[in-house]
C-alpha cells in the first residue's frame, strides 16, 4: 500500500523548509517514528519521524532542496492494506506539534494549514494574470517577481488598470488605491490644480529614486530567518508601547562570588558566566511581580499570567538573532542553569536547536555588553512583556558614602510593554533584581 | 548502469534544436546554466529545415511567378517565364542554410554544447544519448524536451517519400508535379497547395470537413476560397479518402464524396491531415512520464512535468503547435530552472496562414468575445479603402477589430489580407497592453501603410473613422 507524506507543519507558522539531511535511502526499510529527515525552517533543524513502518518508495526531494508544507516528501510502501490516509496522519503530527505549542503560534500555524493550498500555489508556482486583468506584461511580470498574485491587486488606472505603482501599494498592504483619481482631478481640475502638481512632483521623484536605485543599492530578497526576525520585531514594537528604564549595577560582591564558584564549576566540568545568576535574580524578583511573566491574549482581552518561569536567551547566530529557551529556570540550580544554558545556545549557534529549544519563553534577557554598549532599549519578544537587557560591565567612578571609587559596574535596561506595566513597578521590579545583583547573598535567601 | 559506462554529468539537458529548444537553451545559457543541446538530426528542428520557412520561400516564389504572369493590368508584359525549379530549391535550400548556421553560431557564441544523437529516458534524471556507433549515458539536473511533431499518416495512404509524401518532401522535389492532391485542407496543405499550383501544378485539394481551413473564421476562409478557384484549383470538401492505388501513372485516390465515391489521379499525392507529437520514441514511462492519447505530456503553468526535474514545451506540450508558441513557452522552462518565477502568462496567440490572401487572427472573434460575457464592438475596415493595398495592387480582404463595447478594449482581431502575418503583430502588442481602441486611434500611424488600416477600424469602434461610413 502506498502512503504519501506530506512536509507537515513543524509549528511556528512556517511553510517550507530546507531538506538537511535525508536518514534514508530509496529502498530503505524504516520504522515509525525513526528519523526519515532533517529539515531546516527558519528558525531551526528539526528532525522529521517517519509516520509509518515501510519501505520507502520515492524521496520527493533533494537533500539542500526548499519543501513547502503539505507537499509530498516521501512515498513509503507499507504492508498494511489500510485505505490510504495521508491526511489523517499528517493531522496527527501536526495536532502533536500543535499542543505544544504558544497560544499565538497554534493560531498562526492554524491559519497556515488551512490556507495550505492557497500558500502552497503562491509560494510554488507563481500565478498567471487572468484574462480580465487590466496590466502590461511588464506589470505582470514585476507581479510574480514580487510574489503578488495580480489576480488581487486593484488597478489605480483607467478601467481598472493595474500601474507597477500599484503592486508596490498592494506590497505594503495598501490594496485599495485612492479609486479613479485621475477622473475626480478632472471634474474639478481648478480646485485641484496645486495638489495635482504636487503629485506630479511626486510621482517624478519616485520615478528618479527607483531609477537610482538599480545602480547605487542592491537588493537582496527577504527571506528565510532575516523576514521572521523582521516580522517579529515590527510585530512587538507595532504592539507593545516600550517603555525603558536602565539602572547601574555595583557588580563587586557579584564578581566576588562567580570568581569564588569559577573552580568549583570547572571542577564539574561547568563553565560559569555571570548569566546564570541574573536569570536566578530575575526569577526571584518575576515572583514577586508576576505582571512581567505575562502576556496580553489581544482577542479575548485578557492578561494571560505564567506559572512556568522559562528564560529566552537571545543569541547572535550567523543567520541573525534567536531566542533559545532555557525552561523552568526557577528549579535549576546555578550549575544546571550554566551548564544548560551553554548547551542550548551551541544546540543554536550550530543550527541544531529544535523547535522545542526554541519556543515557550515567558520573559528574556538580552546580552548585548560582550559586544560592547553602554546603555540600549531591548525590543520585547513579543507577547512576553518584559525583557531585561546587560549592557557592559567595567570599571567607574562612583560616589560611595560621600566619596569617589572605583568600582566594576553593569549597565542594565527593562523594556517593559507600558499596557500591563506601569512605570512604577517596572522602577521597583528593576530595583529588586539590583539589590539581588549587588547583594548576591539575598539569592541565597530567595532559594525555594 | 553497465560497468564502464559512466555518466556524462550535465545541468540543463535540451532535447531538440528547433525553435523551442535552441530558444530554452540560449536563455537557460543566459541565466547562467550550463546547457547541452542534443539533436538527432538538424539544428533549427522542423520549422527552419521543413516547415515554416523553407515553405515560405517556396510560396514567394510562387507568388513572384504569379505576378509576373498576373501583371498585364499594370502594363506589364511578361513573355516566356520560366522556372529552373533546381535552382529554386537551391535558393530555398541557401535560406535555410543562413538560418540553421545561425543558430548553431548562437549556440556557440551562449556556450551551449550540442549532441547529436537520439535520446532515450533510463530514469528520472538520466537518459542514453544514442548516435549510430555508440550510446552515452547522460545524468542531468534539468531536462527540457522539445522533440516537436512530425506528419500524421492516413492508413489508406501510407507515406512512400517518393509519390505519397509529406508536407516534408514537398519542399524537397525534383520537379514541379503536373498534378498534384492534396489530403487535408488546413494551412500546411493549402500554403503548399496554392505555392505548386502557382507554379504550374494542377491542385486538387480534399478536405474532410464541410470548409477547408477548420477552426478558421468563415469569413476569413471565403476570400481564400475565391482565390483558390482563381486559380484553377479544384477544392473538395466533405471527401473521406477511402484508398489510394499506386501505378506507373501515379497514385489514384478514391474518397467518398456525399455517399458518391470518386477518384483522381496524380503523379504526387500530398497528406496533411495534421501532425502528431514525437513522445513515443523517448522512454517516457522510464523518467515517470505518459501521454494522454494525442501523445502530448501533462505539465503545469511552468511547463513543468509531473516528474519536476522535466520541462516539456512545444508541439509535445499540447495544441496549437507553433513554432512562436514553444519559442515562449521555451524561455518561460529555462528561466524557471534558473529559479525565475515565470509561468506561462500571455493574453494573445497570434495565427498566421500564408494562404492567398494571408489570414492572421489572434485573441477572441466576436462570437467568443460574447461568449466570455463582454457587450461587444466589432468593426471592420476594408483594404479596398487603403492607398498602401491599392497602390500594392492588393486591396483583397479587411481588417476587423473585436473590442468591448464599454472600455473598448481590444479582445481580438481578424486580418484577411495582404502581410496580415505582420500586421497581426501590432494587434497582439495592442492586447498584451491592455490597450483600447482609442489608444489605437490616438496612435499615429504613417500614410500611406498597411497599418492604418487597424487604426481606421480602432477609430470605427470609437464611431469616428475618417475613411468609412461609421455605424
Amino acid at each position: 500500500m502506498a502512503f504519501e507524506f506530506k512536509l507537515p507543519d513543524v509549528g511556528e507558522g512556517i511553510h517550507e523548509g530546507e531538506i538537511v539531511k535525508f536518514h534514508v535511502a530509496e529502498g530503505d526499510s524504516i520504522t515509525e517514528d525513526d528519523v526519515l529527515a532533517e529539515v531546516q525552517t527558519d528558525k531551526a533543524v528539526v528532525e522529521i519521524p517517519s509516520p509509518v513502518t515501510g519501505t520507502v518508495k520515492k524521496l520527493n526531494a533533494a537533500e539542500g532542496e526548499v519543501v513547502e508544507v503539505g507537499s509530498v516528501l516521501a512515498i513509503f510502501d507499507t504492508d498494511g492494506d489500510d485505505a490510504d490516509s495521508s491526511d489523517e496522519e499528517e493531522k496527527e503530527v501536526s495536532n502533536e506539534e500543535k499542543t505544544e505549542s504558544q497560544d499565538e503560534q497554534k493560531e498562526s500555524a492554524k491559519a497556515d494549514r488551512d490556507s495550505d493550498q492557497v500558500a502552497k500555489k503562491e509560494s510554488g508556482t507563481p500565478k498567471a494574470a487572468g484574462q480580465d486583468v487590466l496590466a502590461m506584461p511588464s506589470v505582470r511580470k514585476k507581479a510574480r517577481e514580487l510574489g503578488i498574485d495580480i489576480n488581487e491587486v486593484s488597478g489605480s488606472g483607467k478601467n481598472g488598470r493595474i500601474m507597477l505603482e500599484d503592486l508596490d501599494s498592494f506590497k505594503s498592504g495598501g490594496a485599495k488605491q485612492a479609486d479613479a483619481g485621475e477622473d475626480k482631478q478632472k471634474e474639478s481640475a481648478k480646485e485641484e490644480t496645486s495638489s495635482k502638481e504636487e503629485q506630479k512632483d511626486s510621482s517624478k521623484e519616485k520615478k528618479s529614486a527607483s531609477s537610482v536605485a538599480h545602480e547605487e543599492e542592491e537588493r537582496i530578497p527577504l527571506r528565510g530567518m532575516r523576514r521572521t526576525i523582521a516580522k517579529r520585531m515590527a510585530q512587538s514594537a507595532f504592539t507593545a508601547p516600550h517603555v525603558t528604564i536602565m539602572e547601574e549595577i555595583d557588580a563587586s560582591e557579584l564578581i566576588e562570588v562567580r570568581n569564588w564558584a569559577k573552580p568549583i564549576a570547572e571542577k564539574k566540568g561547568v563553565k560559569l558566566t555571570y548569566l546564570p545568576f541574573v536569570i536566578k535574580a530575575l526569577t526571584a524578583t518575576l515572583h514577586e511581580f508576576p505582571t512581567l511573566n505575562a502576556s496580553i491574549d489581544d482577542e479575548n482581552e485578557e492578561i494571560v499570567l505564567k506559572k512556568v518561569y522559562n528564560m529566552g536567551i537571545a543569541t547572535a547566530t550567523e543567520d541573525g538573532l534567536v531566542v533559545p529557551v532555557v525552561k523552568n529556570v526557577d528549579r535549576k540550580s546555578i550549575f544546571t542553569l550554566a551548564e544548560e544554558i551553554r548547551e542550548v545556545v551551541d544546540r543554536t549557534r550550530n543550527r541544531k536547536a529544535s523547535v522545542e529549544d526554541l519556543r515557550g519563553s515567558t520573559f528574556s534577557i538580552t546580552n548585548i555588553g560582550s559586544f560592547g554598549g553602554q546603555y540600549f532599549t531591548p525590543i520585547i519578544n513579543y507577547p512576553e512583556v518584559a525583557i531585561f537587557g546587560m549592557g557592559k560591565m567595567a570599571d567607574r567612578p562612583v560616589a560611595v558614602d560621600g566619596e569617589v571609587v572605583i568600582r566594576p559596574m553593569m549597565n542594565v535596561s527593562l523594556s517593559i510593554d507600558h499596557r500591563l506595566i506601569d512605570g512604577d513597578v517596572a522602577a521597583r521590579f528593576l530595583n529588586h533584581v539590583k539589590e539581588l545583583l549587588e547583594n548576591p547573598k539575598l539569592l541565597m535567601m530567595e532559594m525555594n | 548502469m553497465v560497468v564502464g559506462d559512466f555518466a556524462n554529468e550535465v545541468d540543463v539537458l535540451v532535447v531538440g534544436g528547433g525553435p523551442g529548444g535552441y530558444v530554452a537553451a540560449i536563455r537557460a545559457a543566459q541565466l547562467g546554466k550550463k546547457v547541452t543541446l542534443v539533436d538527432k538530426a538538424e539544428l533549427g528542428g522542423v520549422c527552419l529545415n521543413r516547415g515554416c520557412i523553407p515553405s515560405k520561400a517556396l510560396i514567394h516564389a510562387g507568388d513572384e511567378i504569379h505576378k509576373m504572369k498576373n501583371s498585364s493590368h499594370m502594363g506589364i508584359e511578361v513573355d516566356g517565364v520560366t522556372i529552373n525549379f533546381a535552382d529554386m530549391i537551391k535558393w530555398k535550400d541557401s535560406v535555410v542554410n543562413k538560418l540553421t548556421s545561425g543558430v548553431g553560431s548562437l549556440l556557440k557564441n551562449n556556450k551551449v554544447e550540442v549532441v547529436q544523437g537520439e535520446v532515450y529516458f533510463t530514469g528520472e534524471d538520466t537518459c542514453k544519448v544514442a548516435t549510430e556507433s555508440n550510446s552515452t549515458t547522460y545524468q542531468f539536473n534539468h531536462c527540457i524536451v522539445a522533440t516537436g511533431s512530425r506528419p500524421t499518416e492516413i492508413k489508406s495512404l501510407p507515406f512512400d517519400g517518393e509519390n505519397i509524401i509529406s508536407s516534408t518532401e514537398a519542399l524537397n522535389l525534383s520537379e514541379i508535379p503536373a498534378k498534384l492532391i492534396v489530403v487535408g485542407g488546413g494551412y500546411i496543405g493549402l500554403e503548399l497547395g496554392t505555392a505548386y499550383a502557382k507554379l504550374g501544378s494542377e491542385v486538387t485539394i480534399l478536405e474532410g470537413m464541410d470548409s477547408i481551413l477548420p477552426g478558421v473564421d468563415a469569413s476569413m476562409s471565403r476570400m481564400v476560397k475565391r482565390n483558390l478557384k482563381k486559380l484553377g484549383v479544384e477544392v473538395v470538401t466533405g471527401a473521406m479518402v477511402q484508398s489510394s492505388d499506386k501505378s506507373k501513372d501515379g497514385v489514384t485516390v478514391t474518397a467518398k464524396v456525399k455517399d458518391e465515391e470518386k477518384t483522381w489521379t496524380a503523379d504526387k499525392v500530398l497528406v496533411s491531415i495534421g501532425r502528431v507529437p514525437n513522445t513515443d520514441e523517448l522512454g517516457l514511462d522510464q523518467a515517470g512520464l505518459e501521454t494522454d492519447e494525442k501523445g502530448f505530456i501533462a505539465h503545469d503553468e511552468q511547463m513543468k512535468t509531473k516528474n519536476d526535474k522535466i520541462f516539456v514545451i512545444g508541439d509535445i506540450a499540447g495544441q496549437p503547435m507553433l513554432a512562436h508558441k514553444a519559442s515562449y513557452e521555451g524561455k518561460i522552462a529555462a528561466e524557471v530552472i534558473a529559479g525565475e518565477p515565470s509561468v506561462v502568462d500571455y493574453r494573445a496567440m497570434p495565427y498566421v496562414i500564408f494562404s492567398d490572401p494571408e489570414l492572421a487572427y489572434t485573441g477572441m472573434t466576436e462570437k467568443e468575445a460574447k461568449e466570455a460575457g463582454h457587450d461587444v464592438a466589432v468593426s471592420r475596415f476594408s483594404f479596398a479603402a487603403n492607398g498602401r493595398a491599392l497602390s500594392l495592387d492588393a486591396a483583397d480582404g479587411f481588417f476587423q477589430v473585436v473590442a468591448d463595447k464599454e472600455t473598448k478594449q481590444v479582445l481580438g482581431a481578424q486580418i484577411v489580407g495582404p502581410e496580415a502575418s505582420s500586421l497581426i503583430a501590432e494587434v497582439v502588442l495592442a492586447i498584451e497592453m491592455g490597450a483600447n481602441a482609442e489608444d489605437i486611434a490616438l496612435t499615429i500611424h504613417a500614410h500611406p501603410s498597411l497599418p492604418e488600416t487597424f487604426m481606421e477600424a480602432a477609430e470605427g469602434i470609437m464611431g469616428n473613422a475618417i475613411h468609412m461610413v461609421n455605424k
